[in-house]
């Protein structure tokens, strides 16, 4: 089986103001199949950069990704858009749910984009819901949910099409901390069942719920290690699960 | 094709959730597709009373006259041309080949009274009773005076169906009398009504009586009008062929003009025409501005609705959606806002038609020029979508996720 994601000598450079802002500079990494990642940094690391490469949200300048062997770095925006809606679920720090739309609506948004006919969808969208426990607010519009609950609508809204990796920029950023220990208990959670999962963050308990941690500085890796803690996190997760 | 369904259901809601505005940016819509639907029926009324009025003149009766109906003459020129005499009439139906029928007619205006009822400024007709052949009218009760009447100058008198009413509410005008000045006329027939002519004057309003008695009692002398039915099927020759023996009657000679008109139903067509493109034309450019007016107004709102979406358009983005989805979305919206324009322009437009209808004059709203309006509007709003929805497809995902 091809690696998950192989980037290679990974370039993305901004022109701001005539100068050449390198916000990723040569960048080499491998990330396999549920494997826990969380990519650390100060701002202006590169880290988001990072993440929106790995998201296909953005093109490298120089350098080779592949995806499960296909090499986005080759590929126009509609099929950028289609990895996207495939292969990748977003979890946003400020939740990004459609305002207008109920929670279920929201999580079915992924599905109307990959022409799926409408009961399968609302029944996907119904079985994500149920993943993060909110099938008592399927019908509620994120005005009406807690911060918590919203990032859990955009949890399942990552997770309804079944895809290769989520990828989590910041997801406990806007929440109180047992909103934040809720939702890390939710990705742990879903690594269990065998999700593979990047999260951004710059809290160094955050980063401990991952595996792996890879910090990024100026726009190159500086360090990637697995976590040590990694054995003992496991086992309450897993009890969780079974519950 | 989900995703066709769920463009247009994305764009109707979001048509939904900005209502007030969507109904006031399309209103340049409305006001244009109500342009153009109401001047359509304006202009199937028009025709209808045009030709109703031009049933009166008759496609195949030819009218000698002074002067041509809508001619450029100088009025001296008319002045100083002889009159029409009666005796025309004999001669052109014995040299031409042609003429069916002719009659003579001279008019002025009159009053007729009966005992204390007056009827006011009623045309008063000399002719013969070759009238009733050229001139397109039926007698609804009694007859047409006869040809015996006419030579011995009997004072009789055909009255026109408003005069007779006027005159005679309740009674059966046939053999009653009427004075016209100190001069007794016994009634003999009533006209059928008729209507009125281009909605200039009424045709109802009139009397006719023998030419010989016009003349004996009124004028000898002055205007005329030599009324010529013709065969149907040769009316250009016939015109040509009338031109010569009237040319011939006055001794002019070749290189003189005519000093007199041979007038038809098409002189006032060609008036007619002139008249409807010049409503058509205006109502065209009414239209043309108010759609272009409107489609920038839509254009604008969409710029302004592609911006406050940003973020979701970012989201969509994230989750999947193509550039193509998007535009899609986008442009639908700004057409549905057109077509609902363009229909609420339409039920406008039927409910002016109605009273236009009952009003006015009798007209209907062309169904076709409905469905060209809907086109037109869809048109409109596809051609004021492409921008901002171009626009929206091309959001860079990283950007417009960031937009606060």
């Amino acid at each position: 089986m091809a690696d998950l994601i192989k980037l290679n000598g990974l370039q993305r450079y901004y022109e701001v103001g005539g100068e050449t802002v390198k916000a990723l500079d040569g960048v080499d990494l491998i990330i396999n199949h549920n494997e826990y990642i969380s990519i650390m940094g100060p701002s202006g690391s590169g880290k988001s950069t990072m993440m929106n490469m790995i998201g296909c949200l953005d093109s490298p300048t120089d350098g080779t990704y592949e995806f499960e062997g296909e090499k986005v770095h080759e590929m126009d925006d509609n099929q950028l858009a289609s990895i996207r809606n495939r292969k990748i679920g977003f979890v946003f720090q400020t939740f990004n749910l459609l305002p207008k739309l109920t929670a279920l609506r929201n999580v079915e948004l992924p599905l109307i984009y990959a022409n799926i006919p409408k009961d399968e969808r609302l029944e996907l969208a119904e079985i994500a819901m149920d993943k993060v426990s909110l099938t008592d607010r399927m019908h509620h519009k994120p005005n009406e949910l807690s911060g918590g609950q919203r990032q859990r609508v955009a949890i399942a809204r990552a997770l309804v099409t079944n895809p290769s990796i989520i990828l989590a920029d910041e997801p406990t950023g806007n929440l109180d901390s047992k909103s934040g220990v809720e939702i890390m208990d939710v990705f742990d959670e879903l690594h269990n069942e065998g999700n593979t999962i990047i999260l951004v963050t710059h809290e160094a308990y955050i980063a401990k719920h991952a595996h792996r941690t890879i910090h990024i500085l100026d726009g190159r890796i500086e360090k990637d290690a697995q976590n040590k803690t990694t054995k003992q996190r496991k086992q309450p997760s897993k009890k969780k699960a079974t519950l | 094709m989900f995703a066709y369904v769920e463009s247009l259901r994305m764009a109707l809601s979001a048509i939904w959730d900005n209502k007030l505005r969507a109904a006031l940016t399309t209103l340049g819509i409305i006001i244009g597709i109500l342009a153009v639907t109401l001047m359509g029926t304006l202009i199937s009324g028009l025709d209808r009373s045009f030709e109703k009025s031009m049933s009166f003149l008759g496609r195949d009766v030819l009218y000698i006259s002074k002067h041509e109906w809508f001619g450029q003459e100088e009025w001296w020129e008319i002045r100083n041309r002889p009159d029409l005499k009666v005796d025309y009439i004999e001669k052109l139906k014995n040299q031409s080949k042609y003429v069916i029928a002719a009659a003579p007619v001279a008019m002025r205006s009159v009053n007729i009274t009966r005992k204390d009822e007056m009827a006011m400024g009623i045309n008063l007709a000399g002719t013969t009773p070759e009238f009733a052949q050229t001139a397109f009218m039926n007698i609804e009760s009694g007859r047409f005076y006869t040809e015996g009447e006419d030579r011995s100058g009997a004072r009789v008198i055909a009255i026109g169906y408003d005069v007779a009413n006027a005159l005679f509410e309740n009674e059966n005008p046939i053999g009653k009398k009427v004075k016209i000045g100190n001069y007794v006329f016994r009634v003999v027939g009533v006209t059928e009504k008729q209507g009125k002519f281009l909605g200039l004057f009424s045709m109802d309003n009139r009397a006719i009586i023998p030419l010989g008695t016009y003349q004996r009692l009124f004028a000898r002398r002055g205007w005329m009008r030599l009324d010529v039915k013709v065969d149907d099927e040769h009316i250009d020759e016939a015109k040509d062929e009338i031109i010569a023996i009237m040319r011939r009657l006055r001794g002019l000679r070749p290189e003189e003009k005519n000093d007199f008109a041979v007038n038809q139903q098409d002189a006032f067509r060609q008036q007619y025409q002139t008249m409807k493109i010049a409503i058509g034309g205006t109502g065209l450019f009414i239209t043309v501005l108010s759609l272009v007016v409107g489609g920038i107004g839509i254009m604008n709102i969409m710029f302004v609705s592609v911006k406050e979406r940003t973020k979701e358009i970012g989201v969509r983005k994230a989750v999947g959606a193509t550039q193509g989805s998007i535009m899609r979305q986008f442009l639908l919206e700004a057409l549905f806002i057109c077509l609902f324009g363009g229909a609420v322009g339409i039920v406008l437009a039927l409910g002016g038609s109605f009273l236009i209808d009952k009003f006015v004059f009798p007209s209907t709203m062309p169904v076709s020029l409905a469905l060209i309006s809907l086109i037109l509007s869809s048109v409109v709003g596809v051609v004021a979508g492409l921008a901002p929805s171009y626009k929206a497809a091309r959001l860079d995902p990283i950007e417009a996720l960031r937009y606060e």
